[in-house]
Formats: C-alpha cells, sequence, structure tokens
C-alpha cells in the first residue's frame, strides 16, 4: 500500500520471531500443566469470598498469585534474552546475555532473579495501565476505582508478568507483542486469553439475573482467570507458531 | 450452453480490450483528448446513476419486507360497526320502562348535563398529598399543589369521589381518547397515528350524545375535532392547536375563558354537555419534566380553576375531571410504565349522589395502586348516570361508588347496571366471534361465567325480600365475567398474522442474502455488474408483483396487498440471484483475516444480544464496549505498520478514538428499566427534560473547536485552499455560532432569563434557525457541487526541500508525468525545480468530506446541547477512524464501514435517545417551525433522532476516499461495496430484532421492550438505506467528476 511516490525506507526488519518454547527439563514439562490447574483450583476456593467482599478478598489472592506466576516462570519458561532469536545482545539485564535454544542456561537463580524483576516492573505499570484500559472499556470512573485497580492488578499478573520475563524492555519487541507480529506461543497465547476472557466476563453482568457474583468486578477477574488457562493451554500447544492475519 | 459461450466470448473480448487499453495508458500512448474525456464522464455519470438506483432497488427489498412483517406483526382489532340503541337494551329490564332519553334509556338517569374536563398527563400522585417513601424524602414540585380533589372527596365524599384511573397502554392522547369514549382497547398501531388522528368510526359516548339530540360543546386540544368531526356545537365549540408542546398557556387559557362563562346560569341552557381538555400540565411535563417550579404553577392553576368550576356547576350536572394518562420521570408518555398510566379520575356533584360501601373507602387511596378503576370504566358509568345506551363496544365496567346510594348499600341497583352493562359486553363477544368465526373454545370461560352470573340474578329474583348480601353476590358475578371477558380480548387483541409475519421474515433473511453476496461475495469491479443487476431485479420484481396481483384477482383467498407485495419481492430476489449466477463472478462471503471476523462477530453478538430483555436496555453499554474492542484493534493494527510516521500517526488516532468513545459515553439519558445503575446526564436532572444552564456552554465550545478540528485534517494534507476555507473557516463556523446562538435563547426561554414576549422570542429563534438552515442547506449544496477540488500549485523549490512531501500531503511532479496538468514554465527549462502540488494525496477525501460537514451542521441545529456535543465527537471519531484507516492502508477494508455503523448506533444514545417511545423529542420538529407542518415536521423528527447514524452513513464514502489516490481504478465500486456492507450491520440488526420480537410476541416486555426496538431496528435500517443511496453515494457523483475534471478519469 506504498502509494506515494516518495516514501520513507522502511526500517530495517528485525529477524523473523519465533514462538517461545518450554524450557527443556521435565519440571518444566509437569509444572506447565500443574500451573493453571493451581491457578483455577485455587480461585474456585477463593471464589465465594471475593463475591462476599471483592476488595479483601482481591487484595489477599494477589500475593499467592504473584507467588505461583514467579514460580511458574521460574521452572517453566527461558528468561529474556536467552533465546536465540532475540536480536543480537540486546538483552537488558545484567548477567542475561547469554544465547542458547530454550536450554536451562542460567540456573533457577537467574530464572528466580528475572522473574522478580519482570514481577516488579509488571507491577509498576501493568496496574495502572489496566485500569485506564477497563475505564476506557466502560468500567465506572466515579465509583469502584479500587475494584477496577484490583481487578487490573490480577490482570498485570496473570497477563504482563510472563510477558515480561520472556521478552524483557526491549521497545521493538513490545511494539510486535502490541501489533500482535509475534507468534503464538504458551505466553503470548496466555495473556491474549486474559484480555479476550476479561471482554466476555462482561457479558453476564448486565443480565437480570440478579446474582450477587454478578457484581463488578468478579466476572471480569473469573473470566480473565478462566481465559489465561484456557489460552495458554492452547497457544503451547495446538496454535503454537501461529500467525494471526490481522487483514 | 450456447449462452455461457457467447457470455465466454464477449468477457474474452473484454477483458483483452481492456488489457490493450492499460497497456496503452501506461506507455502514454493515449492522451486524453476532450472527446475522450466527454466519454468517460458521460460513463462516470451512467454507472453512477445505475449505482443509485441499485441502492434504491435494496431500499424497496426491505421495505417490502419489513411492510409484510409489520401488517401481521403490529394488528389488529377488528372495528364492529354496530350501535347500540335507546329503545334496545341488551337484556329485558322488568320494572322500568325503557327507550326514554328524558329518564334515561336503559336505567334511571342521576345528571341531565355533564362537564367533562380532561387534564392531560394528570398523573394520581399529582392529587394526593406527599407520603414519602423513605424517611428524608422531601416534596417533589408536582406534590401538593392540587388539593382540592383530595379534600373534597375526603371531606364531602357524598360529593365527591378521587380514583386512580389506570390507562391501557399504549399512553398517547389520541389513544387514550378512543378508549375513553368508545370503552375499548386501541391497540399499538394506532401509536403511530398520533400525529395525524382519524375519525372514530366505532359506537362511542359522544355519538350516542349528538344523536340522543344532546348539545355537546368542546374546548380545547384539537384532537377531539379530528376523532369527532361535527358532532359538536359549532358556535360554542373553541379548539386549539395541541402540538406545540413549548407553549404552557394558550390552550389552557382559551379553555377557561370560555368555559366559565358557560357555566353561567344565564348561558346553562345552551349546552347539555361540555368537554373541555387542558394541555398544560402535559406541556409542562414534556418540556420541563414534572420536577420543576412551572409544573407546580400548572397545576396551581388547575386547582384554582377547578375550584371554581365546581362552585359554578348547579345541581343537576355533573362534573368529571380526569387525566387521560400519566407521565414518566422526565415528563414524556406513550410506554406502559406504572407512572405512564396511573392517571386519575375525580367525580363531583353538588347534589349528594356518591356512596362507599365501606368506611375504609372513603379516603381516597393514598397510592395509585389501591383500587384503581381501568379507564375504559368511565365510558357506561358516564352513560348510565346521564341516561345514554352504553356504547356497543364498550368493555368496561360501571364504578361502584357511582351507583352504590348514598347510604353505601344499594347493591341491587349496582347489580342492575352490572347486569345491563355486562350483557351489552356479552351482545358484543357474540357479534364479535360471529365476525372473526372466533373458536368456542375461546369464549367458553366467559360463557360459563355469564352462565353463573345470570343463574345468579335470577336466583335473586326469585326470593321474596332479596337481601344486600344476595344482590352482592349477583353483582360480583357479573363482575367476575367482565373481568375475564376484558381479559380474554387483552389476549385477542394480541394476536398476529403469523403468515404476514413468516413471509416478511423470509423477505428480510432473503435480502440480507442478497446484500452479503453483492458485498462479499462478487470479485472483481462492482459496477460493472450493476447494470444487470438492476436489470433483472427490477423487471423481476414488476413480474412478480403482476403475477401477485393476478394471483389475488383469481383466488379470493389470497389478499391483494400482501400477495402482491410477497411475490414481487420473491421475484426481485430471484433476479438479481440470476444476475449473480449470470455474472459468474462469485466466491464464497466468509470472513478471512482477523478484522472481517470480528467485524462479523461483534455484529451477529449484538444481534443474538436483542432475544435478551438485559441486552436491549443496555445497548448503549455494549455499544461503549464493542468501540472500544474496535478502537484497541485499530492500535494493534497501527503497531503493525513499519513506517514510524504512519505508525505514530495511527497509535495515536486509534487511542483519541477510544478516548473520545468514553468521554461521549458520560452523556447519558436513560430509560426506565436502567435504574438505579443509570444516571441521565442528558437533562438537567432526571425528572427534567430541559438543559442545565452550564450546558449551554458546549455548543459555543462546539462551534470554536470543531471546525478548528476538521481544518487540521485538511492542513495535514495542505488541503486547506479556496472553497474549504471559505466553507470550514467561515461558513460552517458561522453556522456553528448560529446554532449555539439558537439554543442559548432556547435556554434564556426556558429559565425565563430574558423579560420578552414568549410570541417574539419564539419568531426570533424561528428566523435564527432557518438562517442555520440556509446556511447549511442551500448554501452548503452549492458550495460542495460547484467548488474546485482543493489544490494549490507552487513552483517554490524551497519549500519542496525543507518540508517532508508525506507530510504536507503534497507531490512533487516531474515535467514528464503525463496527466493533465498544464505544462508550466517548467516544461520548457527542465533543469528548474519541479512544481508542487499541494493537496494532491488528499483530494477525493477532502472533497467529498464537504458533504459531510454540510450535514453536521444541519444536525447540530437541532440537537439539544448535550446532544450537539455528542455529535460532534462522532464527527471527531469519524476523522479518527479516517486517518488510522488511511494509516493501515484499509480505506478500502470491510471495516471502515462496519465501524461507523457501530459509532452511528452508539451516538444514537449518546445525543439523548432510546429505544423507547418517550425518548423522541418531538419538540425538535418546533425548532425551525411554528406549527407542524408536512412533511417537515416529521422529517425534522426523524433527523434529530437518528441524526447520527444519518452522519455516520453519510461518512462512509469519506472513509474510502479518504487519501485515496487520485487515479485509483474501481473508487465507485469500491464506495459501493462500502455503503452495502455499512447497511449490512443495520440489516442485520433489523432482521434480527424483527425475529425477535416475533419469537418473543407474549413476552411481558414485548410492547415496553421488543417491539419499540424493532421499530427502531426497522426505521433505522429505511433511513439509513435512503440516506446512502440518496445523500451519500449520490454526493460523490460531485465529488469524484470535479476530481475527475481536473484529473481526468482512471
Amino acid at each position: 500500500m506504498e502509494r506515494n511516490p516518495i516514501s520513507q525506507p522502511a526500517p530495517k526488519p528485525s529477524p523473523k520471531p519465533r514462538p517461545i518454547p518450554l524450557l527443556e527439563t521435565s519440571a518444566a514439562r509437569v509444572f506447565t500443566h500443574l500451573h493453571p490447574a493451581i491457578l483455577l483450583s485455587s480461585y474456585l476456593l477463593q471464589f465465594p469470598s471475593i463475591v462476599a467482599d471483592p476488595i479483601s478478598a482481591l487484595a489477599m489472592s494477589l500475593l499467592p498469585l504473584a507467588l505461583l506466576q514467579v514460580t511458574y516462570t521460574t521452572i517453566c519458561l527461558p528468561p529474556t534474552g536467552t533465546s536465540s532469536y532475540m536480536p543480537a545482545p540486546k538483552a537488558t539485564k545484567a548477567g542475561l546475555k547469554k544465547k542458547g535454544g530454550a536450554k536451562q542456561t542460567g540456573g533457577y537463580a537467574t530464572n528466580l532473579a528475572t522473574s522478580l524483576l519482570a514481577l516488579t516492573l509488571a507491577m509498576v505499570l501493568g496496574p495502572v495501565l489496566l485500569t485506564i484500559v477497563l475505564i476506557l472499556f466502560g468500567a465506572p470512573i466515579t465509583t469502584h476505582l479500587p475494584h477496577t485497580f484490583l481487578c487490573a492488578c490480577h490482570m498485570s499478573l496473570l497477563a504482563i508478568q510472563p510477558l515480561v520475563y520472556t521478552h524483557g524492555v526491549n521497545a521493538a519487541k513490545w511494539r510486535e507483542l502490541s501489533g500482535l507480529l509475534v507468534p503464538v506461543d504458551e505466553v503470548v497465547g496466555g495473556s491474549l486469553g486474559v484480555f479476550i476472557g476479561a471482554w466476555l466476563g462482561a457479558i453476564p453482568i448486565p443480565l437480570d439475573w440478579d446474582r450477587e457474583w454478578q457484581k463488578w468486578p468478579v466476572t471480569i477477574v473469573t473470566g480473565a482467570y478462566i481465559g489465561y488457562a484456557l489460552c495458554k493451554f492452547l497457544g503451547g500447544s495446538v496454535a503454537m507458531g501461529r500467525h494471526i492475519n490481522f487483514g | 450452453m450456447a449462452k455461457e459461450s457467447e457470455y465466454d466470448g464477449i468477457a474474452a473480448k473484454f477483458a483483452k480490450a481492456k488489457a490493450r487499453r492499460e497497456q496503452e495508458e501506461s506507455q502514454g500512448l493515449t492522451t486524453a483528448s476532450q472527446d475522450d474525456k466527454k466519454v468517460r464522464e458521460y460513463q462516470f455519470t451512467a454507472s453512477h446513476g445505475i449505482l443509485v438506483a441499485l441502492l434504491v432497488w435494496f431500499l424497496i427489498l426491505h421495505a417490502l419486507g419489513i411492510y409484510l412483517f409489520t401488517s401481521g406483526f403490529l394488528l389488529t382489532r377488528l372495528v364492529l360497526n354496530d350501535r347500540s340503541q335507546c329503545a334496545e337494551p341488551p337484556v329485558l329490564v322488568e320494572g322500568y320502562e325503557v327507550g326514554s332519553i328524558e329518564n334515561g334509556c336503559w336505567h334511571p338517569k342521576s345528571f341531565d348535563k355533564a362537564v367533562v374536563i380532561v387534564v392531560d398527563a394528570l398523573r394520581y400522585d399529582f392529587t394526593v398529598p406527599f407520603q414519602p417513601s423513605f424517611p428524608e424524602e422531601a416534596p417533589h414540585h408536582f406534590h401538593n399543589a392540587l388539593p382540592f380533589f383530595y379534600q373534597t372527596a375526603k371531606d364531602s365524599p357524598e360529593n365527591a369521589i378521587l380514583l386512580p384511573f389506570i390507562a391501557d397502554p399504549p399512553t398517547t392522547t389520541l389513544q387514550r381518547l378512543k378508549g375513553l369514549t368508545t370503552g375499548t382497547l386501541p391497540t399499538f398501531i394506532d401509536a403511530g397515528s398520533n400525529f395525524a388522528g382519524t375519525a372514530i368510526d366505532e359506537d362511542n359516548l359522544i355519538e350516542q350524545l349528538y344523536h340522543a339530540g344532546k348539545r355537546v360543546v368542546h374546548l380545547g386540544d384539537d384532537t377531539w375535532h379530528a376523532l369527532f368531526p361535527g358532532y359538536f356545537e359549532p358556535n360554542l365549540t373553541k379548539p386549539y392547536d395541541s402540538f406545540n408542546v413549548w407553549d404552557l398557556h394558550t390552550v389552557d387559557n382559551g379553555v377557561t375563558e370560555h368555559l366559565l362563562p358557560l357555566l353561567d346560569t344565564t348561558n346553562s341552557s345552551k349546552w347539555d354537555v361540555i368537554v373541555g381538555h387542558y394541555l398544560g400540565v402535559d406541556h409542562a411535563g414534556h418540556r420541563y419534566g414534572p420536577d420543576h417550579p412551572a409544573m407546580a404553577a400548572k397545576l396551581r392553576q388547575m386547582n384554582d380553576v377547578l375550584t371554581n368550576v365546581a362552585q359554578s356547576i348547579d345541581d343537576s350536572t355533573l362534573l368529571v375531571v380526569m387525566g387521560d394518562h400519566g407521565m414518566d420521570q422526565k415528563g414524556d408518555h406513550g410506554g406502559e410504565s406504572a407512572d405512564e398510566v396511573e392517571a386519575a379520575i375525580w367525580f363531583y356533584s353538588k347534589r349528594p349522589v356518591f356512596g362507599r360501601s365501606s368506611s375504609y373507602r372513603i379516603e381516597p387511596p393514598a397510592t395509585a395502586k389501591e383500587r384503581p378503576v381501568a379507564q375504559i370504566d368511565l365510558v357506561p358509568t358516564l352513560s348510565l348516570l346521564l341516561g345514554m345506551p352504553i356504547p356497543f363496544n364498550n368493555l368496561g365496567a360501571p364504578i361502584e361508588e357511582a351507583f352504590i346510594g348514598l347510604s353505601g348499600n344499594q347493591f341491587g341497583n349496582l347489580a342492575a347496571v352490572y347486569r345491563l352493562t355486562t350483557a351489552q359486553i356479552g351482545r358484543y363477544m357474540s357479534s364479535y366471534s360471529n365476525v372473526r368465526k372466533l373458536d368456542e373454545s375461546t369464549t367458553a370461560e366467559p360463557q360459563k361465567l355469564w352462565k353463573q352470573a345470570t343463574a345468579s340474578w335470577d336466583m335473586v329474583q326469585r326470593i321474596k325480600n332479596p337481601g344486600q348480601y344476595d344482590w352482592r353476590s349477583a353483582y360480583q358475578a357479573y363482575s367476575k365475567y367482565q373481568k375475564s371477558t376484558l381479559h380474554l380480548c387483552h389476549s385477542l387483541w394480541a394476536r398476529f398474522d403469523m403468515a404476514s409475519m413468516v413471509h416478511g421474515i423470509e423477505i428480510l433473511v432473503l435480502s440480507l442474502g442478497v446484500l452479503i453476496v453483492y458485498a462479499c461475495g462478487i470479485t472483481g469491479d462492482r459496477t460493472e455488474l450493476n447494470p444487470i443487476l438492476l436489470v433483472r431485479g427490477a423487471l423481476a420484481m414488476i413480474l412478480g408483483a403482476v403475477l401477485g396481483a393476478s394471483i389475488s384477482f383469481l383466488v379470493d383467498a389470497f389478499p391483494f396487498i400482501s400477495t402482491t407485495v410477497y411475490l414481487a419481492a420473491l421475484g426481485g430476489v430471484a433476479g438479481i440471484s440470476s444476475g449473480f449466477w449470470y455474472a459468474r463472478r462469485l466466491r464464497a462471503p466468509v470472513p478471512k483475516t482477523l478484522w472481517s471476523f470480528v467485524g462479523v462477530a461483534f455484529t451477529l453478538l449484538l444481534s443474538i444480544g436483542f432475544a435478551s430483555n438485559s441486552f436491549t436496555i443496555w445497548e448503549d453499554r455494549i455499544l461503549l464496549m464493542f468501540l472500544a474492542s474496535f478502537g484497541v484493534m485499530m492500535f494493534g493494527s497501527s503497531m503493525r505498520q513499519r513506517d514510524v510516521a504512519k505508525r505514530t500517526f495511527g497509535c495515536y488516532y486509534s487511542i483519541l478514538f477510544v478516548v473520545l468513545t468514553r468521554i461521549a459515553s458520560l452523556s447519558m439519558l436513560c430509560r426506565e428499566e436502567q435504574m438505579p445503575y443509570c444516571k441521565t446526564t442528558f437533562y438537567a436532572s432526571a425528572t427534567s427534560s430541559t438543559s442545565a444552564a452550564w450546558q449551554l456552554l458546549i455548543p459555543f465550545v462546539t462551534a470554536i473547536v470543531l471546525p478548528e478540528i476538521v481544518k487540521s485534517h485538511f492542513k495535514a494534507t495542505g488541503s486547506y485552499h479556496g472553497s474549504a476555507v471559505l466553507w470550514i473557516g467561515v461558513a460552517f463556523r458561522i453556522g456553528l455560532l448560529i446554532c449555539a446562538l439558537f439554543w442559548s435563547l432556547d435556554i434564556a426561554d426556558d429559565k425565563d432569563w430574558l423579560d420578552w414576549d414568549k410570541a417574539r422570542l419564539k419568531t426570533v429563534k424561528m428566523v435564527i434557525a432557518q438562517i442555520a438552515l440556509v446556511i447549511a442547506l442551500p448554501a452548503g449544496y452549492s458550495t460542495f457541487s460547484w467548488c474546485e477540488p482543493f489544490l494549490s500549485i507552487s513552483n517554490t523549490p524551497a519549500r519542496a526541500a525543507t518540508k517532508s512531501p508525506e507530510a504536507t500531503g503534497s507531490i512533487q511532479k516531474p515535467p514528464t508525468t503525463p496527466g493533465n496538468v498544464k505544462p508550466t514554465e517548467s516544461d520548457e527549462n527542465p533543469k528548474q525545480a519541479p512544481i508542487v502540488i499541494h493537496g494532491y494525496s488528499n483530494l477525493h477525501g477532502t472533497r467529498y468530506f464537504l458533504l459531510v460537514t454540510i450535514w453536521v451542521l444541519t444536525l447540530l441545529l437541532l440537537y439539544k446541547p448535550m446532544g450537539s456535543g455528542a455529535l460532534a465527537l462522532c464527527l471527531w471519531q469519524i476523522l479518527c477512524l479516517m486517518e488510522v484507516l488511511a494509516c493501515t492502508g484499509q480505506q478500502t477494508s470491510s471495516i471502515g464501514p462496519v465501524v461507523l455503523a457501530f459509532i452511528g448506533s452508539f451516538y444514537f444514545f449518546k445525543t439523548g435517545h432510546q429505544a423507547t417511545l418517550t425518548s423522541i423529542q418531538w419538540d425538535s420538529a418546533f425548532v425551525p417551525l411554528r406549527s407542524v407542518r408536512y412533511p417537515w415536521s416529521p422529517v425534522l423528527v426523524v433527523l434529530n433522532s437518528f441524526g447520527a447514524q444519518i452522519l455516520c452513513s453519510i461518512a462512509v464514502p469519506a472513509v474510502v476516499l479518504w487519501k485515496q489516490p487520485v487515479k485509483t481504478k474501481g473508487l465507485l465500486g469500491q464506495v459501493a461495496k462500502a455503503m452495502v456492507i455499512h447497511v449490512l450491520v443495520y440489516a442485520t440488526i433489523g432482521l434480527a430484532t424483527t425475529v425477535w420480537a416475533a419469537w418473543l410476541r407474549r413476552h411481558l416486555m414485548l410492547y415496553r421492550i421488543f417491539s419499540p426496538r424493532f421499530i427502531m431496528g426497522a426505521i433505522v435500517l429505511l433511513v439509513v438505506e435512503f440516506v446512502g443511496a440518496i445523500i451519500a453515494v449520490g454526493g460523490t457523483r460531485w465529488s469524484m467528476m470535479s476530481v475527475g475534471d481536473v484529473f481526468g478519469w482512471p
């Protein structure tokens, strides 16, 4: 669609991104399936208290969720900069400049450090950004702000922490991510799932069923959890490596 | 087979000729001679005309389907022409000489004369003392302002009765007057005829009075004259125009001025019945809402007038005051919410006649939920009290208090009047079931009750000294029969003609299929196919109509109109399908990309959601979420752009798109069902229909900012030249300022800021509004049709070198390029710097966009301040959408028109509308006019109601043409495709709401939620198709011709 006779030369295309594989350890293969099971069953356990008092229950469950996500990324995923497809030595954190496939290169200590760093970064930017996004999608502006913020926190932990862990904070990388130019893998699938799930979670809210669980933001959080688990599985299996045709 | 080969041969020749021509063109062999240009121009106008005709043909197809469905859905009571006769009571009356007008036809009369006063929209809670529903609640303006009724009914119960008076929906004045005089239940389809009432052709109270030789005088609302032409005393009657809702006082003062002299003893021999109709309360409600000082003042005025009237009547005169319906929180009516149906009725007589059957009934009910009477009950009550026969079609029952006697124990009398009334109901029902050939089983239940009631009556007759208890049981038995019959009639008249409905749906489904194939199932340029599609479609449609007409002529079982319509539509579909088949350029219309998938999915999701009352109620929020999702996808799409400038601009406009959506979403007009999760911000408060003072800022901000925004988008491509400066910079701005001035005067009028005469103020406002319209339409259209494309040519190399051509949208034309640009001096001296044409990169887009601004100006005049702000945001959002799509190169993809349809639907709600009858802003009909004028008044109301959808459909070609290279081939075909896709969204929604309305026809919420949404969906579809074909695609003729004139035809 280049139409103007004179147009600026396009920037040099970056190497074609490839899907992120799991670490090649048996622990990773087992835990990646254990992780959604733990996630969903613990959410199911908390569900009554979330319905009863969303603010305190969602706040209380943040720390366990953060621990679970850190454990998952540490055990199962290659930290940023270790996959061979990363464009040259652009890795962001010290000690992570090694290259290689999805082999366990830096040891769990490195992974853990990256995980925690990713957690920090995800929680600094994610919740505020997602709160704004939720409001733009129709969340109440003047009321229920703590509810919306906590919902955004949960979504950040689910969707953004693994992304930061695997992709770092490279601007070009994030541009690709937000344009969905990357192939589908477990991490991208899971993150997409959070947003799709949260979107679908809004559907039951207006129904006149007069159920307690229809209140803000219970359905959104529930949708995000289910969508995450489902799409993470799909992204890691059937849809692995597929590209999205935007049109 | 022969045909096929012939076709193939033609196609091959055509392809060959086309290829040769293209080759010649690319080699610059054909220089565009003057003749050639003429031919091309002619070709363009021809294919443009055919395209518009084809779009109109689609419109006709939809109209046929909607007509068929509507005729089956909005049926449905058969009007019987029988009349009750004075000398023929429905049952044998013993112990009374029937047939005397002097003493009473069927039953001894109680009054000689009557004054019947309708206070339009008198809600029951206006008349009873305020009772807080929660401890801190303070009385509203409408409380305690009309205490006279309650006082008299409480203090002297034998002189006055005050009761809740429940209207049958639809609660529009015309339908209510029909119900109040005939005693039957007008059906929903009549609701639309409020603009032009038609005479009642069934038995009614006014006609009975007239034929009995009574002199009936009418004062007030002229709707009565449309209903009862010729029945009123011509000398004494004073009708007043009813539709000018701005005017609170003319009608009321007129009625009072003529009413009080008539009540004077010197004049009382000149009349027998006076019908007065006050409109002030209703107009105050429409204009200000119930909770406003103007309403309190109006009610106090009514209180004083009616106190006067009550004092002036004589002993033999009955005074009845009633509301024909109530009003909702905002002061509107038409639906069936509690506030709209709960009116009040008050009987008054100087001579004590009324009674109460028990002491707890003495005090008037505290709320409308206790002891209500139905509105149709007035008909038998008034008939019997005045000694008239009960109108033939009446279904109501006499009001107990009027016949129970002073001591409250004359159950014998009560049973007698109930026997007469119900016997008349029985007579009516047997005629009705004869005519409609009703099944025996349908009427079995009331028949059984009737037998029981007559048995009970006969038993009382046999008892020597019947006691109150015996009479009472007879009365109750008759009452049971009346209730059961009423119930039966309610269900009978909600009966649908399934055959018509199913055929209508069939046509809508088929036409949706036709649209889908046309929009998405054809390869190549559509304009090449249009002639054959149009000819076959139109011919087959005419053939079908002729066939249908002849079949219905030959076979009696087929009704003429629906058979003709059905076969015409089927023929049309068959004809165009054969055209598609002949063309052989079909492909499967399935979404292949994420974008098109999302467009289809969102349309389907919304359509499926209309099956649920909750999703229908919350449609505005759903659209907000969908638009935000589209915005996020646009952001993602922009992020995929390699080019930094495109990526940056795309992202910026995507974010702006989402933010603007959310800002616009703050303008809310809540429907009743959304309470308490919604706060109305469109008006000053939820109980008002006037704007707040601060909202006055909005039109002024719009007037200053909106032209700047449009200008900036023109300037970005260097297109802000010549007529664009004149129109956007001057005329558009002045027009908007005039609109703002109009609305300031309007608010000043509402709030009484100006100490002007009201009539003069109205004249000033009208003149201002008309000036704005003159600027918008005649001046705007002549600019649009005559102006040159927005170009400027310079040959200053310095400028071209410093500014990036992409950013300024200019092109540097090397002198060797063949084209229609006249050679400049650079031709003579090739070494010199090339010429620069500013505005070249967005020639089509900016030229066409002028049309969009013309219509924005027109619509903004009709929008209340909050609505004008919302519509301005709508325009801004359309600009954002166009920029994003231009950045991602998706001008011709299906997503633009789909998103536009969603924007249009969203802003329908944000400009102060809902899918309910009550939210129609009738007052917009009076912005540039003083009184109702056809066809302009309905057009203005449609422009106000569906302005957002209209604006968005006008913007459809703009999206396709925005930043489109001048020489793009097949642009007209792309415009056609985009327009049909746009219509497709509305057609899908229209079909869905139709199907759901049919499917849920027994749903409790049918008339409150599904039926209004279906009506809206159907009207929006037709309006959008009309605007799309005539205004939008029609408008491309001028814009594309003017570009083609300068640069030649691709």
